[in-house]
């Protein structure tokens, strides 16, 4: 029978997708065979996913010819997933943006103007909504995937020259819980240990996370690890079995959104037996529950003591056992060392935080941290969602250098670094990314500023924002490199140069920041941003008539764009800005990180450390130069981390709670999101690669076999996916996947009827703003028998 | 079932003429062989927007059960990343693409062999 249902695919006659999305690859360039034949090889990052994997381009006649891995390298060790692989073979697409396009109108077509008539309309539009509309009336949304250099240059025009906080970026997407989980658990943002402690680990516990496709190199680090010690531990805790779970010792499978029972039921176990580690403890930690009120070990317990595993394993939905959560707890606390990782399926939450701090809650419960092998690791989902955005200040509420916009305090050391008078930056903090495109909806911003990003796909409901970004009061510019279906929504787009066209620091996921320098021309006209905002920058001055704008930029007038200037952006926001601070990077100089090929790991206070590799790990003496520098007593470890002023890591007392809508009566399943190997985020470059198009064309829907049993799908059958807010119509995967009662859907494709964001939930974490990708609820329906889809990008 | 015949008579006659054309064009580019010259049975468009994999259990299931078991399987390295696609493909791959991840090996494997003399392709043991 499945047979007979892929030959009637394979034999519809189809119309030739390749030619419909404009795939004109020449012939015999695998990347690898020329690889030998390349005139030079370039060191950097790769752009794709945040594990940071150490690369090489080779070049030929002033072209990209190849990628490949460097063996010695301490992040990869010489591994390339697909992406990495494969993306130089977009970089001469005929599809790349190479000129300035504008139009007055949203409906109007695009005509191909001048940079200096670009950057003149962005100048008056922006300028026309501050003096009509006041300064909260325009905004900048960025990208995890902009170079450090560009996100501080964009945000420091924003907040110190237009005087609005309104920066945020796609990281708020991803990786904003993570962020509140670590300032509210550990005092300090981002992980304390790294990729090394891999090699250490004795039981790794992966929750929430699908690595083997979404962080794939590193995931391979922890393959290795368990086929070379068999006797490890793996734990692997999904609603859906993935990938990922091909090397778990241990599946915990369970219904979405109740894994914080899970979480709790581990620490009650872990209490009850007595597997806690009452040094660590008495030494490092306190408790607090609700608005940060202090409470003791014993109102812990009692918390958790409600948490029985039998209980637990009710509220999961009874595919878990009580055994298992046992089971699970004793591997975790007993083990040499422990790691957690995860990604999107605890961040993405409306419990986001929450979550996070559960895993936290574990580590410090058990000791399983600041060891060797033992860690709390977050997973980041772009290259530079941690150096550029994190850490350099690319959301509303942060300023560079893990500072707070509130803090008083804080904004006059960054307006003192940049010279300009105090009280030039809004106390307030700016729209985050909901409130922002619900601004837009509701008419109150009127320019926006979109860099590398594609938010008419990438937000949830997005239905609900597309309308905003469409109204012809709102100016939309876009900076990329492909047509996206942002671009198709804004008023000027410009084309910009991509990685190794241009130079600039990304740092990932274990505080590692990275230099990649430019190897290769870009296209026709397309610029390096920091060259965009400055020249932008210098107009708005004029039109605003405002001195302080052309100050933000005047330490960068005169360098040349494709090194000179980065490398000066660069030095402002380390030597100035990170001084003294936790993610100390004075010592990572361009130089430095030019010498140290796998990049420096933070804190880096002098370039003599820096050139060691930096901290490994985060508050250990003798590794980190800041726990002795900072040290208040004789202890090993120190958490001098800018969000407990009380230099302990707090266990929080977090119960259970719903995701924003489950499934009822009307809408029955589970609805969850997430990425697939082959492809990045929303497809316009890897979906420009026929290798990587070809391997995953399509969206589909992983329905559980039982599922699909009760309503009669079939695997390929047409199936609608619906929720309150949009609806899908997709092809089936029948799938021993997702658990029973929830569907699955890859969020890459493009397609109108494949886009799943028009059907998630724009519910968010009320700490972290964090929107509830994971978990909404809707119903499926067969439609039809299978049909020949075409893959689609815009 | 016959189309799996015939498909695989297609494919063995396919890997027969691979190796013939790989070893006279060793040195020749990637682009020379492929399905242009008959090494893949032909395919529409439609059909190239299926993974090798979901053909390849039913038409090879020995090289994909090999495949999927090995290190590559586990860590997703799929067919595509040694073997190119239908416009490059390779039925036998240089042994310098396995380079863009295992350079240290193939600098350091001996002048002249290929990387499956030691290393059994599909499995990926460390040594035959």
């Amino acid at each position: 029978m499945s047979h007979s249902r892929r030959e009637f695919i394979k034999r519809t006659a189809a119309i030739s997708a390749a030619s419909y999305i404009g795939m004109n690859l020449p012939l015999g360039k695998m990347g690898v065979v020329e690889a030998a034949d390349a005139d030079s090889w370039h060191r950097g990052t790769c752009r794709l996913c945040g594990v940071g994997c150490r690369l090489e381009l080779g070049v030929k006649n002033g072209n990209p010819v190849a990628l490949r891995g460097v063996a010695e390298s301490r992040t990869n060790f010489g591994y390339v997933c697909m992406k990495g692989m494969k993306f130089w073979k977009f970089m001469q697409h005929k599809d790349r943006l190479t000129m300035p396009l504008y139009r007055a109108r949203k409906t109007d077509k695009f005509q191909e103007i001048s940079w200096d008539k670009a950057l003149d309309i962005a100048a008056d539009k922006f300028s026309e909504s501050v003096l009509k509309h006041g300064n909260d009336s325009v905004g900048y949304y960025g990208s995890g995937q902009s170079l450090t250099e560009e996100t501080y240059l964009f945000q420091k025009v924003f907040r110190g020259g237009l005087q609005t906080n309104n920066v945020e970026g796609n990281p708020r997407l991803c990786m904003a819980s993570a962020v509140g989980g670590y300032l509210t658990s550990f005092g300090a943002d981002e992980p304390i240990g790294g990729y090394s402690d891999i090699e250490q680990c004795h039981c790794f516990f992966i929750i929430g996370s699908n690595m083997a496709e979404a962080h794939p190199v590193v995931f391979r680090r922890v393959m290795r690890r368990k086929l070379d010690n068999p006797n490890i531990k793996i734990i692997n805790v999904d609603p859906r079995i993935s990938q990922t779970s091909r090397i778990a010792d241990l599946h915990i499978q369970f219904n979405p959104g109740t894994d914080l029972s899970l979480l709790n039921a581990m620490a009650h176990v872990i209490i009850e037996e007595k597997l806690y580690d009452e040094d660590f403890i008495k030494n490092y930690t306190t408790f607090r529950k609700g608005d940060k009120v202090q409470v003791d070990f014993e109102e812990y317990r009692k918390f958790v003591a409600d948490y029985t595993p039998e209980k637990a394993a009710r509220t999961m939905g009874g595919k878990t056992t009580a055994d298992d959560i046992r089971k699970t707890a004793r591997w975790f606390a007993t083990s040499k060392g422990t790691m957690s990782m995860w990604t999107m399926g605890i961040n993405q939450r409306k419990q986001g935080v929450w979550a996070n701090n559960l895993i936290h809650n574990l580590h410090i419960l058990t000791g399983q941290l600041l060891k060797p092998g033992a860690d709390s690791l977050s997973l980041t989902g772009q290259p530079n969602a941690c150096g550029g955005v994190r850490e350099g200040g690319g959301l509303c509420h942060i300023l560079p250098g893990h500072r707070l916009v509130v803090k008083e305090k804080l904004r006059n050391q960054v307006e003192e670094a940049w010279g300009i008078p105090k009280g030039r930056i809004p106390p307030k903090p700016g729209y985050h990314t909901m409130a922002m495109f619900t601004a837009i909806n509701e008419g109150k911003l009127k320019a926006l500023w979109v860099n590398c990003t594609s938010p008419v796909q990438s937000l949830p409901n997005c239905n609900l924002y597309n309308k905003g970004m469409a109204r012809e009061d709102v100016f939309i510019v876009c900076t990329d490199i492909f047509p996206t279906l942002t671009t198709e929504i804004a008023n000027l787009v410009l084309p910009t140069a991509f990685h190794f066209e241009k130079t600039g620091v990304y740092g990932c996921t274990e505080r590692r920041s990275q230099l990649t320098v430019k190897a290769v021309e870009a296209p026709g006209q397309a610029k390096p941003e920091v060259w965009i905002i400055r020249e932008w920058a210098m107009k708005l001055a004029e039109k605003l008539n405002d001195p302080v704008i052309a100050k933000c930029v005047e330490p960068f007038m005169g360098k040349e764009e494709d090194y000179e200037l980065p490398k000066a952006i660069w030095d402002e926001y380390t030597q100035k800005l990170t001084k003294g601070r936790d993610n100390d990077l004075r010592g990572a100089t361009y130089e430095v990180l030019e010498e140290m090929a796998d990049g420096v790991q933070w804190p880096a206070p002098t370039e003599s450390f820096a050139k060691t590799g930096g901290s490994v790990k985060k508050f250990v003496k003798g590794i980190d130069p800041m726990a002795t520098s900072e040290s208040q007593n004789d202890l090993p470890y120190q958490f001098y981390g800018p969000a407990h002023p009380d230099r302990t890591l707090w266990i929080w007392l977090r119960p259970q709670a719903d995701p924003e809508e489950i499934p009822d009566a009307e809408y029955p399943f589970y609805l969850s999101t997430g990425r697939i190997i082959d492809h990045w985020h929303t497809m316009s470059m890897t979906g420009r690669v026929p290798e990587l198009m070809r391997a995953n064309p399509y969206a589909f829907v992983e329905v559980n076999p039982g599922d699909a049993r009760k309503l009669g799908i079939k695997p390929g059958d047409m199936v609608e996916v619906k929720s309150r807010r949009g609806v899908n119509i997709l092809p089936a995967k029948v799938y021993e996947g997702p658990i029973e009662g929830m569907v699955f859907v890859y969020w890459h494709d493009q397609h109108p009827d494949r886009m799943i964001n028009k059907v998630t939930k724009d519910a968010y974490d009320p700490g972290s703003k964090e929107p509830e990708f994971k978990i909404c609820a809707c119903r499926i329906k067969r439609l039809s028998g299978p049909k020949p889809l075409r893959p689609f990008l815009v | 079932m016959k189309r799996k015949i015939i498909l695989s008579i297609l494919l063995t006659a396919s890997v027969a003429l691979a190796g013939c054309v790989a070893q006279q064009n060793a040195s020749s580019s990637a682009g020379d062989i492929g399905q242009q010259s008959g090494i893949h049975p032909e395919l529409t468009e439609q059909e190239q927007y299926i993974a090798c994999s979901d053909c390849h259990k039913t038409v090879t299931p020995e090289i994909y059960e090999e495949w999927y078991q090995s290190g590559h399987g586990i860590g997703m390295v799929k067919c595509y990343q040694c073997h190119g696609t239908y416009e490059d493909l390779q039925v036998v791959p240089e042994s310098s693409n396995c380079a863009v991840c295992h350079s240290g090996e193939f600098h350091r494997s001996p002048a002249g062999s290929q990387c499956w003399t030691c290393h059994p392709a599909h499995t990926f043991v460390m040594h035959k």
